[in-house]
């Protein structure tokens, strides 16, 4: 056999094997991302399927704070409708504010604040708007582990020849950070 | 602060290196315990005759099959019920639950069981071999004396423990460790038995160092196991500021654990236990030495400081 010949196949082998590797590998990696948002949904419509039991709760107590059940409900709706990543989450962040202002004006109806029920939904709620945080902080992560493979050295090469981009994070804002845990 | 500054925040502090490095030299340690392994069954060899050691080799490579069978596949099951625990189905645990579930969220983990241990002491540890039969515990203390933010510091700890593998781990070398001190003990044993017959012409040499190699190799073998603790400890608390995104809870936690066994030192925990929990229970003064099975708490809470 000619040396060469032997070169050839080796070289071949490398390249053959590195882009098995590295198909594998971008693709799980993506396939984290999907579950990552699947994982976020999951939360989204746990929270969803929550609020027609506290508005229920609350309108007991507070019938005549008609704006904020208002709000809740158009927020509850847009979040229902939203395909797009971007829709989603402005939706959601609404729908966050109207749960803060809500659990805000309960803290002036005591009869409202001493219920089992109420309590317990609230604690739930809070529990949940953590959960979304920590969802989209996985999201995040993931995404970041995808990035810095598609874009460093020699990944970037082979997401050149599967055709695979940079992906965008998810912007988590200060604020939101802040409203993460809800206080009471 | 948007995702991509927290991403160069982190890429600076570089968890994902520090977590691989740190990989690497637990495999290193523990490559070195299977090393000794080996060293002590050839000195053992050069004692004895040849038949003498097939027997031993046999007799001991099925009483270490079934130790590490048991101590493989029973090590949560019976850690969880020394200490007695249960697990936490109740309602009035649905904030701890949820709180776990958030953070295997985070860490994109399966939500591990969670138990309760009854006990007024404030601590925690994790079992089961993959993320998949992961169980976290903690006392009942922990939902008393901690805030939230503390308990969450607390559990993320113990989550990283849990998604870095560090229980299997840990349990391989401590049953390695427990092998070497069997071996060690029958080979020590065996001589005291068979002095006097049939032991002429055998190089002495290899006696000596038989007999100074299975008291030195269990002692050796327990310091290496008992870095490795040390190690994954701090590795916990990188992997738990990662996790949240905020070091001030663990702190504050890792103070008050600190505190109360200051003054109480009651435990649930026996000595075996130890390594696994959070901090630990026995040893009430910080100072650290070759046989802690923890860093001092003083010394993870400066480091968690600078993160």
């Amino acid at each position: 056999m000619f040396w060469w010949l032997w070169l050839i196949i080796a070289v071949v082998a490398l390249i053959i094997i590195l882009l098995i590797y590295y198909f594998n590998k971008i693709v799980v990696l993506s396939n984290r991302i999907d579950n990552a948002f699947s994982q976020i949904n999951v939360q989204l419509k746990k929270r969803n399927d929550l609020i027609p039991n506290l508005v229920a709760t609350v309108k007991g107590y507070a019938k005549h704070e008609k704006g904020i059940f208002e709000e809740l409900a158009k927020a509850r709706a847009e979040m229902t409708k939203a395909g797009s990543l971007d829709a989603k989450f402005k939706a959601s962040d609404m729908l966050s504010n109207a749960l803060k202002s809500i659990f805000a004006i309960a803290e002036n109806y005591p009869i409202l604040k001493a219920n089992e029920n109420f309590k317990e939904l609230q604690q739930e709620l809070s529990d949940i708007e953590s959960k979304i945080a920590y969802t989209r902080q996985f999201f995040n992560d993931s995404i970041l582990f995808y990035n810095n493979t598609v874009t460093t050295f020699p990944g970037t090469i082979f997401a050149g020849i599967f055709g695979k981009q940079k992906k965008d994070y998810l912007q988590i804002t200060q604020a939101e950070r802040q409203n993460v845990k809800v206080e009471f | 602060m948007n995702y991509k500054e927290y991403a160069e925040k982190y890429k600076k502090i570089s968890f994902y290196d520090q977590i691989r490095n740190n990989k690497l030299k637990s495999w290193l340690l523990l490559i070195i315990i299977v090393v000794v392994i080996i060293g002590l069954m050839f000195v053992i060899s050069q004692v004895y005759d040849p038949t003498m050691v097939f027997t031993f080799l046999i007799l001991g490579i099925i009483i270490s099959l079934i130790y590490v069978f048991i101590g493989y596949y029973f090590s949560d099951k019976i850690a969880l019920f020394t200490v007695n625990a249960h697990e936490a189905t109740d309602k009035k645990y649905n904030h701890l639950n949820n709180m776990v579930e958030g953070l295997a969220l985070a860490g994109g983990l399966p939500k591990p069981k969670v138990y309760i241990m009854p006990s007024q002491e404030i601590n925690a540890f994790a079992t089961g071999r993959t993320p998949e039969k992961g169980v976290v515990c903690v006392t009942e203390g922990c939902l008393t004396k901690l805030t939230d933010k503390e308990l969450e510091g607390v559990l993320a700890h113990e989550l990283t423990h849990i998604r870095n593998y560090d229980i299997r781990f840990v349990t391989l070398a401590i049953i390695l460790v427990g092998l070497i001190a069997i071996i060690s003990e029958i080979f020590l044993r065996s001589l005291w038995f068979s002095s006097g017959n049939g032991r002429e012409g055998k190089n002495p040499m290899f006696l000596i160092i038989g007999i100074a190699l299975a008291i030195l190799a269990p002692i050796i073998a327990n310091l290496v196991q008992l870095a490795i603790s040390r190690k994954r400890e701090y590795m916990a608390d990188a992997g738990a500021v990662q996790l949240i995104r905020d070091n001030s809870g663990l702190i504050s936690a890792l103070k008050k654990i600190g505190n109360y066994y200051e003054t109480n030192n009651k435990t649930v925990a026996n000595k075996t236990l130890a390594s696994m929990f959070i901090a630990n229970p026995f040893s009430g003064k910080s100072i650290t030495n070759l046989f802690s099975t923890h860093p001092p708490l003083s010394e993870r809470i400066k480091i968690l400081e600078s993160m």
